[in-house]
């Protein structure tokens, strides 16, 4: 009896952070768009809804009411599954996330994470790192000079920013002693890890705005010169599956960055419920990626290598080093 | 502030990217001053000023008389050829326009035919939303110019309007000159 009701919160736990993802790139949409409105002193949607807020609704109708074209030259399958490998490598790294401690409900205790992984953040890069390959295929099958071009940046882009990123967290591993995401937030219960690790924030959130393919590292799909990059010749609900990931995508890094860096669920002066206070800094991460695209140009693809190579990897060693002598 | 306070080219801007914060503090400022949308025409309406080439009009003199007195000037000055005018003699011995039809699908609103009337009949109003189905209605008769509105008395300013897809875009508000939407640009 236990164990099925053990399994069925597990189940339960999975269908609602499954249904939270999908719904959420919703409302950042709209968000998006309103920031970028604002930003240029225009208003954004208006017409849909109170201030346009029915808006990404109303696209999604027209997502998913869209032909559903593949190009006559295609590789069919590929073209096909490449959504989909895109799509779910960013839904199986929120099994690792904690959202936070433990929440009483009737009574019960329930904890706000589907699994305490003792290696959650190792687990974490390795899955995000899957999600190239929808990009690659994408831009493979569609046998489009365009894709393909967008999918070899994106290829080069993703494995190098990722050496970076992952040396840049060790800093962190090596103060809380845990690679388990929950043992991390609890280490910085007094002092979040930004007041130790500034380098090491600085190399992960360069190299997670790289992989999430945002400005100034949009270079994947670079509408300026490359059409829309990987997904330029994908259409209604394909096109949404690339959108998706990466708004979930973002929603990762942001969090990531929160529980790395910024404490995770711990308060400070302003005594608010955990889960609100993740939200919070959450939301905040949210709008510096979308504050960073609506005001930096893109770099040029031999300044992103070198950005890449010759300065965040130096940077993210000497943080190890640095750390390990001082801390050790 | 003077050059050597401005630390954007020295190293201590270079290593804390002075470059790139500034141009963050830019977007923030502008995201929180106001928009300089014109919401037309679901809210707000932009009202023409005086000099504003809109829908042509006819005049009539102090006696409600048409004042135009068929002289085929403007259809002779015309560049695209659009207005056409047949005249006749009323029972007062005047020459009138039988017909006075201005095709304004092919129109370019140059207001030639304003400076060229010697009678001071015809000129292009305020009226800027005249758009339709079908390109026939665009043709334009004599007694419908007649009811045209004039030119404005004032303009330039921005009103509260509301869209009615029934008739037409209204003007709900009765204020003559609304807000100066040039002075909400923020310029920096």
């Amino acid at each position: 009896m236990e164990l099925i009701v053990a399994l069925g919160l597990i189940v339960f736990k999975v269908a609602l952070l499954i249904a939270m993802l999908l719904l959420l790139p919703l409302p950042l949409t709209w968000l998006e768009r309103k920031i970028a409105g604002h930003m240029q002193q225009r208003m954004g949607p208006m017409r849909v809804g109170w201030h346009g807020l029915l808006q990404p609704v109303a696209d999604g109708i027209k997502l998913l009411t869209k032909e559903d074209h593949i190009p006559a030259e295609a590789d069919r399958f590929l073209f096909k599954l490449a959504p989909i490998l895109a799509l779910a490598p960013p839904f199986v790294v929120f099994v690792a996330i904690p959202f936070g401690e433990t929440v009483s409900v009737l009574g019960n205790e329930i904890s706000l994470y589907v699994s305490n992984m003792n290696v959650a953040l190792l687990f974490v890069f390795a899955v995000i790192g899957l999600e190239v390959y929808g990009v690659i295929f994408g831009g493979w099958a569609a046998n489009s000079k365009y894709a393909v071009l967008g999918s070899l940046r994106t290829c080069a882009q993703m494995i190098s920013y990722e050496i970076p990123m992952g040396f840049a967290v060790i800093g962190v591993v090596m103060l809380a002693q845990s690679m388990s995401l929950l043992d991390i937030v609890r280490a910085q219960a007094d002092v979040w890890n930004i007041v130790y690790q500034p380098v090491g924030f600085f190399v992960f959130f360069v190299a997670g705005l790289a992989e999430a393919q945002r400005i100034p590292f949009d270079l994947a799909e670079a509408e300026g010169d490359l059409g829309a990059g990987f997904h330029t010749e994908y259409s209604g609900i394909r096109f949404a599956f690339f959108m998706v990931s990466e708004y979930v995508i973002m929603l990762l890094v942001s969090v990531l960055s929160v529980i790395l860096f910024f404490g995770g669920w711990n308060g400070v002066l302003i005594p608010l419920p955990p889960l609100l206070w993740f939200a919070l800094k959450v939301a905040f991460f949210v709008y510096v990626f979308m504050w960073f695209r609506f005001t930096f140009p893109r770099y040029r693809y031999d300044q992103l290598m070198a950005i890449g190579w010759k300065v965040l990897l130096p940077l993210s060693m000497a943080n190890i080093i640095i750390t390990g002598i001082v801390f050790s | 502030m003077s050059r050597a306070w401005d630390r954007t080219g020295t190293w201590i801007g270079w290593a804390f990217f002075s470059d790139l914060s500034n141009a963050l503090a830019l977007t923030l400022g502008y995201m929180f001053s106001r928009t300089v949308t014109m919401q037309y025409p679901d809210k707000e309406k932009w009202l023409p000023y005086s000099r504003y080439r809109g829908h042509h009009f006819l005049k009539r003199d102090e006696e409600g008389e048409i004042k135009c007195v068929a002289c085929e000037l403007c259809a002779r000055i015309c560049p695209c050829d659009c207005i056409e005018v047949v005249p006749y003699e009323d029972e007062r011995g005047n020459r009138r326009p039988a017909k006075f039809e201005i095709d304004t699908a092919r129109c370019l609103f140059c207001g030639l035919c304003e400076d060229a009337c010697p009678a001071d009949a015809i000129a292009l109003g305020q009226q800027y939303e005249f758009s339709s189905f079908s390109s026939r209605d665009l043709v334009i008769g004599r007694d419908d110019l007649l009811t045209k509105p004039g030119k404005a008395a004032t303009g330039g300013g921005v009103v509260a309007a509301r869209l009615d897809t029934k008739k037409d875009v209204l003007v709900e508000a009765s204020e003559p000159q609304g807000y100066n939407w040039w002075r909400n640009i923020r310029r920096t």
